[in-house]
């Protein structure tokens, strides 16, 4: 007997999506893509982005004005690794980087995209009109260093964490960043006073790591640009410029339209840009918004110290060095608090705070990543590993407790009349991918419910057709 | 001819099957809910249990787990 | 805009103490058992510094916030703890001054856990009695503490630190010239204690005029402390080599993990001093001469007096100035030349015998530490006529190897006293014999009566109780009642009952004096490194579907007798020969043990076992190349060495009793030689069905062990079982013809063994019968149910009987 399973698990939370670049960009149309690739620094994200193989591809067809036979392409790469190419191409293709082309005589071919290959070629080259952004300015009279922006920007991300939790420890933030927190379904509207509450999207979203957390709040709020009257193409063109700018410098706000201005504010509140006052005609970019495409860097050269900051024992004892609501917040997602000392909180995973966690549909992965990443220096001295593995696997174990079962909605098919019948119908569910479960010796099969409706017509023409 | 039910498939281990299949027997959850018995590891119930075989189950899970950990107190 | 509303944290708090109440009453305590007697307790003592901070406000995630109580110090990184209002202590023990903490913290607190980098401890009203009697000073005690915090001290903690250490430890009963005398170094105590009429009358008054009396007719005297005895022999400094070799060298106990690498951050000056300071007072006492008052007590009213300065707040201390004692003629007895003590074990021995004269109180040493050297020292320290009392036959014959391995002693020397081996008891030095020998209360043979009645008529220097925590607080009342000596050693791995009603012994013996760190003896190499295990067997869908429809009384059976659990226990055992190791397999449960056994033909004891047969079995255990694997019940759990062991499996255990586990645990932990390149070199598994009572038992087992920084692997799947040839219980069929088996078998099979004498579970056991010598109850679980009415829980019964 063989089953397949499909189906989501009923019981199972939907886990966070923090998508990448890529994933960002294949999601959008091929005119956008267009529009896109008109400016340089966003090809260069891109170009930066790519697989590796892609990148070769690119470079090898940089110069080439006329359509490359796929044949000759695919040849590029060892026959071995067939799979790796056929992912480049995929990837290619996906973000509109190249274009089929027949080739004279009839051959298939890809071309580079016109609009893609003329602006990388000016990232790379030079040429055409300057791309980064407009640094012709007046020394700055009170100049801001790279350690000033970096607090700042801390600050002002904390900040919106700190909205999250519900901690009153810091200022509030504003009601369009609220509304973003809503859209992105990080928070969500009370019930019964209508006041926003932290969903389960926001409790995974603040175990993730401050890059990650600052390109996934961007995305979410890129969805809402256009409904705010900006042009998404010029948003994500300067978030690219800023992407590609220097730590430390100021740049002139001069000549930036109204649209951007008001995206340049949005970034000010979120600590991705510096500016001492709101008209002050120029601007820092943090780290924050460095790299941003990444998701890899590693910003803020926050006092490590600080970021290392819990001890996890055998006895299943957290302690945690910090006084920050926020980091608090955070164990206690997971945690049973004991108690807080000026400098220290004593905690404790236990099987109901951890079930906790995973009922928010907090992962125990993302747990134990939280406090691999977060685990004290004399943690990692003690290590490998740095976690009690005994720790880690209780906390596996506790979730797996909770995967015993696997539900799934089904129609059960059952007292068929003759094999072939059976046969058939069951045939017909494997080729529609819809049979869970089946059985020839007892003549009984369950298909999705979603499969079912498909699955009945098809029953119902056979059997008048047998009839 | 052929019998159609809704339902949820249910897939687990050997021994969870044997703790519904005992749920079921001595009408825990107030009646019976498990259409058919399929295999080893699956079951076909009525989809309306689902929340109370839930809490079936956890209460196991905690009946069967003990807090390793003291508070110190 | 403002804060939101705060995510609802629907934590079901509070939900697991409900649990544990209503639990199944049959399995959830060890030994429960109610002392009516509430007095004899200091109202000190009564007071519990946990419930301070009843009143403190908890932050907004639910932790009780100390915040406001304490100030954190600028310097808060060069100081290693942290107090919270309640008691509780917090230490690093990555610290600098790690070790000038511990040392404080052991000696004023209790540990509560001591795993790796954080070890967390608590006062308690005991834990500062015992501080106060080894020396320490109620200003010394928050001075020091003071300097070690990170953070200002919670001014509760300095209240309840003077009201617990104020009265404390300032009188002491003294024993010398064969006169009792109430002695102390403050002559306001002592008047404040001769202004109560009842002291008055228990004042012994002697008409001779001496001049050393002042107006009150204190005796006063200058104490010339005598200098702290030297342990070993002689002639040899402090030995710093662990016995067992292999283990790197290491400083006379100040090599704590940390010190090796002190990247210099700068020690506060005023903890080094001060640390000296108290270092210095603990052992070079020597120098100092101490003014001390004291009066005559007539010796038939001890126990009142005893009685009544425990209700004036000043419990007294027993202290035996043996070296002054000439009416007890003294034994000839020494330790080897040879003979070498471990740092700890003489560190635990100059806590004994600090001020040159003997303090009674317990040591707590892991098993397989070496207590019985630290006992055998003991005795070789007063040279008087020492007791030793055990709780079996086998291990009575154990100890009398123990002294004529470390000591001069000889045959005649050591007299043993057991329903199977009776010397001569006239003449003898050394006197071992069991608890429930001297306790039980039916008619002794004619030679056995003029044994104990000899016991009884002699004047013992020294008392050592072996395994001190496993008998009840009765039982230990009416030895202590019996028999008079003048000082008490109390032994034990494990300062841990189900009942937590160790307080009771604390007073009834003395302050706890010594305390061992487990994971830094395993560190240094004194203890094995066990690897623990705890491996889950699924339980096949027969016998879960008996286990969900049966009684509680036969789940025990089904769960223990699971095809998949024996064949782990297979598997295992295959393994661990082929490696070449000796491995136990212990098992509560008779019909498993015996099922097991038979069938994978084993060798095995329980309670029926005759002691010839015992040893018959041990013996083989040792020396014999193809016996490698033995079969045990629980009457292995105390009463016998089994040095040769470095695997152990348990199939079945008693509910979730700690100290079992510990002790069990303690049967693989004496060092092995020539192991240390491997990282684990003994073995620890409990095997356990899947989701059962089972899984509940193995946890609530593990919390003193994980408090002391094992970590349990949780084992899902045995790797290579699969593979295994000729594996028993592998069909269907196999499995089937088990299940009937099981199901056939009588209920008293299905539960654990029962001791003879030990009476149905829930009742009052009478302590010690006739049936009981045959040595078939050495180790006995007491199991008693807790009484409805609790309200007598935290009476303690303190020096109650404490001598007749």
């Amino acid at each position: 007997m063989s089953t397949t399973i499909s189906g989501k698990n009923l019981l199972q939370p939907m886990g966070l999506q923090c998508k990448d670049l890529y994933e960002y960009l294949k999601m959008r149309s091929p005119e956008m893509l267009n529009k896109l690739y008109n400016n340089p620094p966003i090809c260069l994200a891109v170009y930066r982005e790519l697989p590796e193989i892609a990148r070769h591809y690119v470079m090898r067809l940089l110069f080439v004005e006329q359509p490359v036979p796929q044949a000759v392409i695919a040849s590029w790469c060892s026959k071995l690794h067939v799979d790796v190419h056929l992912k480049v191409v995929q990837v290619m293709n996906e973000l509109n980087i190249w274009k089929e082309a027949s080739i004279p005589g009839g051959l298939p071919g890809w071309i580079l995209n016109a609009t893609f290959r003329k602006n990388l070629k000016i990232v790379l080259l030079g040429g055409g009109t300057s791309w980064t952004m407009s640094n012709q300015l007046e020394t700055d009279s009170k100049p801001r260093d790279v350690a000033f922006l970096d607090s700042y920007a801390l600050e002002r991300w904390e900040c919106v964490l700190h909205y999250m939790v519900g901690s009153q420890q810091q200022e509030g933030i504003s009601a369009d960043a609220v509304r973003i927190l809503l859209h992105a379904g990080l928070m969500k509207r009370d019930e019964e006073d209508g006041s926003p509450v932290i969903t389960q999207a926001g409790f995974q979203f603040l175990l993730l790591d401050t890059a990650a957390q600052v390109w996934y709040f961007i995305l979410q709020y890129l969805d809402t640009v256009e409904a705010r009257g900006l042009d998404l193409v010029e948003c994500l063109t300067f978030l690219f410029q800023l992407n590609f700018s220097t730590l430390g410098k100021d740049y002139s706000t001069q000549g930036m339209m109204s649209g951007l201005l008001t995206f340049l504010q949005h970034l000010r509140e979120f600590g991705l840009v510096y500016q001492r006052k709101r008209k002050a005609g120029r601007f820092y970019p943090t780290r924050l918004a460095l790299n941003i495409a990444t998701g890899q860097n590693k910003p803020l050269s926050r006092d490590l110290e600080k970021e290392r900051y819990i001890v996890v024992e055998t006895n299943y004892r957290v302690y945690a060095y910090t006084n920050s609501n926020l980091q608090v917040a955070l164990i206690g997602l997971f945690c049973e608090l004991l108690y807080r000392f000026p400098n220290l909180v004593v905690a404790i995973l236990t099987r109901d705070s951890v079930r906790q966690a995973l009922k928010s549909g907090i992962t125990a992965s993302q747990i134990v990543g939280y406090l691999n990443q977060h685990a004290h220096n004399k943690m990692i001295e003690a290590g490998p590993p740095t976690l009690p593995p005994t720790i880690v696997d209780q906390i596996k174990l506790w979730e797996n407790e909770r995967n015993r079962f696997i539900f799934s909605e089904g129609v059960l098919y059952s007292q068929f009349h003759s094999q072939t019948d059976f046969e058939v119908l069951r045939d017909h569910a494997v080729s529609l991918g819809v049979l869970i479960w089946q059985s020839e010796r007892k003549r009984t099969m369950v298909v999705t419910k979603a499969g079912h409706d498909d699955v009945k017509k098809f029953w119902k023409r056979y059997s008048k057709g047998a009839n | 001819m052929v019998n159609v039910m809704k339902g949820i498939l249910v897939e687990c281990d050997e021994a969870m099957k044997q703790f519904l299949l005992h749920l079921d027997d001595t009408f825990a959850l107030g009646r019976k809910f498990i259409i058919q018995d399929l295999d080893e590891k699956h079951l076909f119930i009525s989809a309306d249990i689902l929340d109370i075989l839930q809490t079936k189950v956890d209460d196991l899970m905690d009946q069967i787990s003990f807090p390793l950990t003291e508070k110190g107190l | 805009m403002g804060p939101p509303k705060r995510f609802k944290k629907d934590t079901d708090r509070g939900k697991w103490k409900k649990r544990k109440e209503d639990h199944d009453p049959d399995y959830v305590n060890d030994e429960d058992y109610n002392e009516n007697d509430a007095e004899g307790i200091p109202d000190a003592a009564k007071n519990d510094v946990e419930k301070q901070d009843e009143g403190a406000l908890e932050d907004e995630f639910g932790a009780k916030d100390y915040r406001s109580q304490m100030i954190l110090k600028t310097d808060n990184i060069s100081r290693p703890l942290w107090v919270a209002p309640n008691g509780h202590i917090f230490l690093e023990s990555f610290s600098p001054v790690y070790k000038h903490a511990h040392d404080f913290l052991i000696a004023i607190s209790e540990p509560v856990c001591r795993p790796e980098h954080l070890h967390e401890y608590k006062l308690t009203a005991y834990s500062l009695y015992a501080a106060v009697s080894v020396g320490l000073q109620t200003h010394d005690i928050i001075e020091y503490l003071k300097r070690l915090s990170k953070t200002s001290i919670p001014d509760g903690i300095i209240e309840f630190i003077k009201l617990c250490t104020l009265s404390y430890g300032k009188v002491k009963l003294v024993l010398k010239h064969n006169k009792y005398f109430i002695e102390s170094p403050f002559p306001e105590v002592l008047q404040k204690l001769l202004k109560d009429p009842v002291i008055q009358n228990c004042r012994l008054r002697k008409n001779i005029e001496d001049e050393t009396k002042d107006k009150d007719g204190l005796i006063t005297s200058v104490l010339n402390k005598n200098k702290a005895p030297q342990f070993g022999a002689k002639s040899l400094p402090i030995v710093n080599q662990p016995a067992s070799g292999g283990a790197p060298t290491v400083s006379n106990d100040s090599a704590t993990p940390n010190q090796t690498n002190i990247e210099e951050i700068a020690i506060p000056e005023d903890i080094t001093t001060f640390y000296d300071k108290i270092d210095k007072e603990d052992e070079d006492e020597e120098e100092q001469q101490l003014k001390t008052v004291s009066f005559e007590v007539n010796q038939e009213k001890i126990e009142v007096i005893q009685k009544r300065c425990i209700e004036l707040e000043h419990p007294l201390l027993a202290e035996y100035d043996f070296r002054n004692d000439s009416v007890n003629p003294d034994i000839n007895i020494d330790l080897k030349p040879s003979t070498v003590l471990r740092p700890y074990q003489e560190k635990s021995l100059r806590k004994m015998f600090g001020n040159g004269r003997a303090r009674s109180g317990v040591i707590v040493l892991p098993c397989g530490a070496g207590k019985s050297l630290v006992g055998v020292t003991a005795c070789c320290t007063v040279r008087k006529r020492a007791l030793v009392l055990c709780n079996s036959g086998v291990s009575v014959e154990q100890w009398k190897q123990q002294f004529k391995m470390w000591s001069t002693a000889d045959d005649s020397m050591i007299c043993r006293f057991t329903s199977e081996a009776k010397d001569k008891p006239m003449g003898c030095g050394i006197l071992v014999t069991t608890y429930s020998m001297i306790t039980h209360t039916q008619k002794r043979s004619w030679e056995a009566e003029q044994t104990m009645r000899w016991l009884q008529d002699q004047e013992w220097g020294i008392m050592v109780l072996d395994e001190v925590h496993t008998i009840p607080a009765k039982m230990f009342r009416r030895v202590l009642t019996l028999v008079q000596s003048h000082c008490k050693l109390g032994l034990t791995a494990t300062l841990l009952r189900e009942d937590d009603k160790i307080a009771d012994l604390n007073f009834l013996i003395g302050p706890k004096l010594y305390e061992a760190n487990w994971l830094e003896l395993q560190k240094r190499g004194f203890i094995a490194r066990v690897q623990c295990a705890e491996v889950w067997c699924p339980m096949t869908p027969e016998f879960y579907r008996e286990y969900l429809g049966c009684k509680m009384t036969r789940k025990l059976l089904l769960y223990v007798m699971n095809p998949n659990k024996f064949r782990a226990c297979q598997y295992l055992i295959r393994y661990h020969e082929r490696r070449g190791d000796k491995t136990i397999v212990f098992s509560d449960n008779v019909f498993a043990l015996k099922h097991y056994a038979i069938k994978m033909n084993k060798p095995y004891i329980y309670g029926p076992t005759s002691q010839s047969e015992r040893i018959q079995i041990l013996q083989n255990f040792k020396y014999n190349m193809k016996v490698n694997t033995i079969f045990v019940s629980k009457v292995a759990d105390t009463s016998f060495d089994l040095p040769e062991a470095n695997v152990l499996i348990q199939i079945s255990s008693h509910g979730g009793s700690r100290r079992q586990e510990a002790q069990r645990l303690g049967r693989i932990l004496r060092a092995k030689k020539g192991a240390i390149a491997e990282e684990y070199n003994a073995f620890f598994y409990t095997l356990v069905s899947q989701d059962t009572m089972e899984m509940n038992y193995s946890r609530r087992r593990q919390r003193f062990l994980v408090n002391q920084g094992y970590a349990y692997k949780v084992i899902t799947k045995l790797a290579g079982m699969s593979d295994e040839p000729d594996m028993m219980y592998k069909t269907r069929d196999e499995q089937g013809q088990l299940l009937q088996q099981v199901l056939s078998a009588n209920d008293t099979d299905a539960d654990e063994e029962k001791i003879p004498g030990e009476g149905p579970r829930p009742m009052i056991r009478k302590a010690g019968n006739m049936a009981s010598l045959s040595g078939a109850d050495d180790a006995v679980y007491y199991e008693y149910k807790k009484s409805a009415a609790s309200s007598t829980a935290n009476k303690h019964p303190l020096f109650k009987k404490f001598r007749t």
